[in-house]
């Protein structure tokens, strides 16, 4: 069993959305539905300035308090700790929504169920297209995907090398790390 | 960083019909224990509690769209009992049931059991408790993640049930509404006890967390400062405890049986209707989650 995660340079992120994009696209969604979504925030004293880019998505957490919260189940911790949403289970109450502390869930306009960052496992596990697109489309190569059980891989080499680590600490034990 | 609510209005709706009907209930019960002879206010207590429940419940299954398109789908409600809102469903359930069961035995005269008065009761609490609590288990906000928000909903709860069963009393059987002194002298003391929760609860979130305090100052001085001050705390607070100290210690029993002492009783149980709702609105929509704040601003 892997353990899926991501890491996220934002000191390589020029905030284009091509990832935001690539991610509706792949998957299919609504023009109103992104799955990926961005903060800016100011950095430094004038005249030395800079805008940091933050693109935030499900952070699949461990300990993912939307996967508490699910009253029918839709919600949960599926095959290799990716957090997944059954659309055929949810009902559409947006208490996972609300639960989310990241603020990176959405609801699909047409269908009324509440969606968000798959890791794209479906197309790892339905024979479609390669995993994360969101990575493969990035011009600066931000974002790596991989196995944080793997210390061999690219993903788990960069975390250490770059001191990457989740948006708000270990708060929920999200597996999306960050460059800052 | 901008966080927007994701509950706002019908939520509020459903927070706030939901303990409205537990109080009615309870409210019933009380009059049938204390004041026998109050019988229209205890049928009007007895028809309100099912009905704001219901319609309760049919707007958050009209929010909840992914249901209302595949309404099965509302079966697996009661597949997660590790979630607050699963409990909440069962106890709904068994409320509505036991609230219907005690209006169609009133409605017809017949006696309704005390055993049916206590276990919708007990219901009732359990249904203002629960729409606390499930805002309560969202451990990133803090201004929800704490045990005072339970009590407080409980305490608006009884307080809004109280007044609703009090102003279609004042109208409807004014005769009655004259006679039942202890059930409004416990009617006075819920807003009293409200506004020690709500300082209390303020007090507790702003030195919890940068996002407490930015919720609490948020209410108290910031974007929701004039619902907050004028129509939860005046309107739905101070205002009716001053109409009721007013009406229950410092008015002779002449000018308390009179029509203009009812249009102040009606008003004073209007604002309690409109603070109770505001109660759970601006809970609702000032809570912000301690990542919104932390990362990002500082």
């Amino acid at each position: 069993m892997a353990r899926y995660g991501m890491l996220i340079d934002t000191t390589k992120c020029i905030g284009c959305y091509t990832c935001r994009l690539a991610c509706q696209r792949q998957n299919g969604l609504e023009p109103d539905e992104a799955f990926v979504r961005f903060e800016d925030r100011e950095t430094g004293t004038y005249p030395q300035v800079g805008v940091e880019h933050v693109p935030l998505q499900c952070m699949h957490c461990e300990d993912a308090p939307c996967t508490k919260v699910c009253p029918t189940g839709a919600a949960h911790i599926g095959t290799d700790g990716i957090v997944q949403v059954d659309q055929g289970r949810c009902i559409g109450c947006l208490y996972c929504m609300a639960a989310c502390p990241y603020q990176v869930r959405v609801r699909n306009s047409k269908t009324g169920a509440v969606d968000k960052c798959r890791f794209c496992h479906v197309s790892n596990y339905e024979n479609g297209t390669e995993m994360c697109t969101c990575v493969t489309a990035c011009p600066t190569h931000a974002r790596i995907f991989g196995d944080l059980d793997d210390p061999d891989c690219e993903l788990v080499k960069e975390i250490n090398r770059t001191h990457a680590a989740p948006i708000a600490g270990d708060l929920t034990k999200s597996k999306v790390f960050y460059v800052r | 960083m901008t966080f927007e609510p994701i509950w706002s209005g019908i939520i509020a709706c459903y927070l706030f019909l939901g303990g409205l009907g537990g109080g009615a209930f309870a409210t019933s019960a009380f009059l049938a224990w204390r004041h026998p002879e109050a019988v229209n206010m205890r049928k009007i207590g007895h028809v309100i509690a099912p009905i704001v429940v219901i319609v309760g419940l049919v707007l958050l299954m009209f929010d909840a769209k992914a249901g209302l398109y595949n309404p099965l789908r509302f079966a697996l409600l009661l597949t997660n009992f590790g979630s607050v809102m699963t409990w909440g469903v069962v106890i709904l359930a068994l409320f509505v049931i036991v609230a219907l069961i005690a209006m169609i035995l009133d409605l017809t005269k017949r006696r309704v059991p005390w055993g049916i008065e206590l276990a919708g009761s007990i219901l009732g609490i359990c249904v203002a408790i629960y729409t606390g609590c499930l805002l309560g288990v969202c451990n990133t906000f803090p201004l929800w993640n704490n045990a005072l928000l339970p009590i407080l909903f409980l305490v608006s709860a009884m307080s809004t049930g109280m007044a609703s069963v009090l102003l279609a009393g004042v109208f409807k059987h004014p005769e009655e509404f004259n006679r039942v002194g202890v059930f409004k002298k416990f009617h006075f003391c819920f807003p009293c006890i409200e506004m020690l929760l709500v300082a209390s609860l303020m007090f507790i979130t702003v030195t919890n967390s940068t996002a407490g305090y930015e919720s609490v100052m948020a209410l108290l001085a910031g974007k929701y400062a004039v619902a907050f001050w004028v129509l939860f705390v005046i309107v739905g607070l101070v205002g009716p405890t001053i109409l009721e100290t007013w009406m229950l210690f410092f008015s002779p029993k002449e000018f308390e049986e009179s029509r203009k002492a009812h249009a102040i009783s009606a008003m004073s149980d209007i604002g309690v209707l409109i603070g109770g709702f505001m109660l759970r609105l601006l809970v609702l929509i000032a809570a912000l989650p301690i990542t919104m704040v932390t990362p990002f601003v500082l």
